[in-house]
């Protein structure tokens, strides 16, 4: 079979590359797309002659080449992370960032209990619903020009705050699941293990940034980059050893990267293979999913899809209002934050690795799929929902929303010219 | 002129401008090297009217004209360089002025108007410091004159500006 494998592989990345255009051509993100693919085809797809949709002999090295996959995504979230950042950002992102983060993680934590999953299990589902997908958020407010709004800044703050929420969570359930011990005393020891771990990379992080600095500073980009993938993969491999997820060892030394005075190398380095082999992770969690066994999940994963959408609402308007936004500034940050996607994925298959019930799988792929299609539709409807909305709330009038400090400098201003666009 | 400067994580950097005249005006510039300027609506400040996308190049080239490094604003025909009441003003000879093709001396200028003549432009831009009485004065020339603000603005208006009618 070994000799098919570059073969098998290369149909595979042409399904992949034919998705990707068809995703950037109807303007969606990636994601979904190429999950659907993985799950069209896999072993019950049919196969003519030398072209095989089975991918039986090279799912496994699709599924590794998208373990990597995982790897770059968490190492590039940490690079992109830097303490400093979240400081100067301000109390405002703070409070809207808890408030989002609690809200959603109490309420999946209600939901998975409502619907009779054992802890362990209610514990993932209520990671998973509480992780946007920062990947997502930060397209869609590319594509849709709205960067330059009051409210971005904010839900860019929250999902920031996210993310720091996704790996405090990720090590205390690595720590949970993948601790072989079965006391009590046991899980707590390897929980403060994994604590730990994340604290040790953090002074590193601190301390360690000006020997780093010199160690990397390596004129030549050829061994530059094997310096860097080498401790990528040998720290991400190692943190498996202590039973913390690799994934986090990855955000980790992302982390420790991100305080060097060599980040924004590493991150050109790393954009390139983190598109990559991020795409082959989305495809390979469709491919390791079988269509048919879908129907168990669907309506669990309605039911939670209709529950995120509300909280994260609830969530932005609390948050924006808190922040002195108005209504409509505030119903766009719950609209955008709701998408969902590589995290929530990367969550579930923590679940998974530790032997959780395997439904989590298909609960989690119909429900990313769901929200990583809905949530960029609801955003970009926004001011649609939003006016609905008004309609039933009567927030504000068709009201003159002007800050006072501008009229004050209209006093001063002489007569405007018009603006010819 | 109000700044405020904002990171965006993951995207880039965002400058927020409320200029004198009350008008919101957004740039972002994102990592990939792309600018982005939005203009918002000046009787809603959360609602961008217009918007436009630069590349690196592109954004390089038109700061580089907005701030006059290729190519400087043509100075006002008058600059003014004030000393409490005291000016020098820099001043076209216009076609059909009273002073084309005249000396300084037949103008009279020092009696008339009490200002001096400190420096003449030619059109070829030869340079004539504190010239004599016997100077011409050509269409085109630059005259710097320096005096009492009001004198100054007289001379320009009577003599060196074109006549009307």
């Amino acid at each position: 079979m070994t000799n098919h494998l570059v073969f098998e592989v290369g149909t595979a990345l042409i399904l992949v590359a034919l998705a990707a255009l068809l995703a950037g051509r109807l303007k969606f993100s990636i994601i979904p797309f190429l999950i659907l693919l993985g799950m069209v085809v896999g072993p019950h797809a049919p196969h003519f002659g030398i072209i095989d949709l089975r991918f039986i002999g090279s799912s496994e090295i699709i599924e590794f080449f998208g373990r990597i996959g995982v790897l770059f995504l968490l190492f590039y979230l940490g690079l992109e992370f830097s303490v400093g950042k979240l400081i100067r950002s301000g109390p405002s992102i703070v409070i809207g960032g808890s408030i989002y983060v609690a809200l959603n993680f109490i309420l999946g934590l209600v939901y998975g209990f409502a619907v009779g999953f054992p802890v362990m299990e209610t514990f993932i589902i209520a990671g998973l619903l509480s992780v946007s997908s920062s990947a997502i958020v930060a397209k869609v407010l590319v594509d849709l020009k709205r960067t330059a709004n009051t409210e971005t800044e904010l839900i860019l703050g929250i999902v920031l705050f996210d993310d720091i929420f996704l790996a405090i969570f990720l090590s205390i359930m690595s720590g949970l699941l993948l601790g072989e011990s079965t006391t009590i005393l046991g899980t707590i020891t390897s929980v403060l293990i994994s604590l730990g771990y994340m604290i040790l990379f953090f002074i590193i992080a601190r301390k360690g940034a000006p020997i780093l600095n010199k160690l990397l500073n390596i004129k030549s980009n050829e061994i530059f980059i094997l310096v860097i993938f080498a401790s990528l993969f040998f720290v991400a491999g190692f943190s498996e050893k202590l039973h913390v997820a690799e994934a986090i060892g990855a955000l980790l030394l992302g982390l420790v990267f991100s305080e060097t005075e060599h980040r924004e190398r590493i991150e050109h380095l790393v954009i390139p293979f983190r598109d990559f082999f991020g795409a082959l992770f989305f495809f390979s969690f469709g491919l390791s999913i079988d269509p048919f066994s879908l129907g168990g999940a669907v309506w669990l994963a309605l039911g939670a899809v209709v529950l995120t959408i509300i909280s994260n609402f609830v969530a932005g308007m609390i948050s924006g209002r808190k922040a002195g936004l108005s209504h409509k500034a505030s119903s766009n940050i719950g609209l955008t934050i709701v998408s969902r996607g590589e995290f929530s994925i990367i969550v579930a298959n923590l679940g998974l690795a530790g032997g959780l019930m395997p439904i989590l799988k298909p609960f989690t792929a119909v429900y990313v799929l769901i929200l990583a299609i809905l949530g960029p539709f609801l955003t970009k409807e926004s001011k649609n929902i939003y006016q609905l909305l008004n309609k039933i709330f009567k927030w504000e009038n068709k009201g003159n929303l002007k800050k006072q400090s501008t009229s004050i400098l209209k006093n001063q201003s002489e007569e405007k010219n018009s603006h010819g666009m | 002129m109000n700044i405020r400067e904002i990171e965006l994580p993951g995207i880039g950097k965002k400058y927020e401008i409320i200029t004198k005249s009350a008008d919101k005006i957004v740039i972002i510039i994102h990592d990939d090297g792309r600018r982005e300027i939005y203009y918002f609506d000046q009787e809603d400040y959360e609602e961008a009217i217009a918007s436009t996308t630069f590349d690196d190049s592109e954004a390089r080239k038109i700061a580089a004209i907005i701030g006059g490094m290729t190519y400087a604003p043509k100075a006002l025909e008058t600059i003014e360089m004030a000393f409490d009441d005291l000016v020098i003003e820099w001043s076209k000879v216009e076609p059909g002025a009273l002073a084309v093709n005249q000396t300084i001396g037949n103008l009279n200028i020092r009696q008339s108007y009490e200002v001096n003549i400190v420096a003449i432009i030619k059109r070829n831009h030869q340079k004539i410091h504190t010239p004599g009485p016997e100077t011409i004065l050509e269409v085109g020339d630059t005259v710097i004159v320096s005096g009492q603000r009001n004198q100054v603005k007289k001379i320009v208006k009577e003599i060196l500006s074109r006549r009307d009618g």
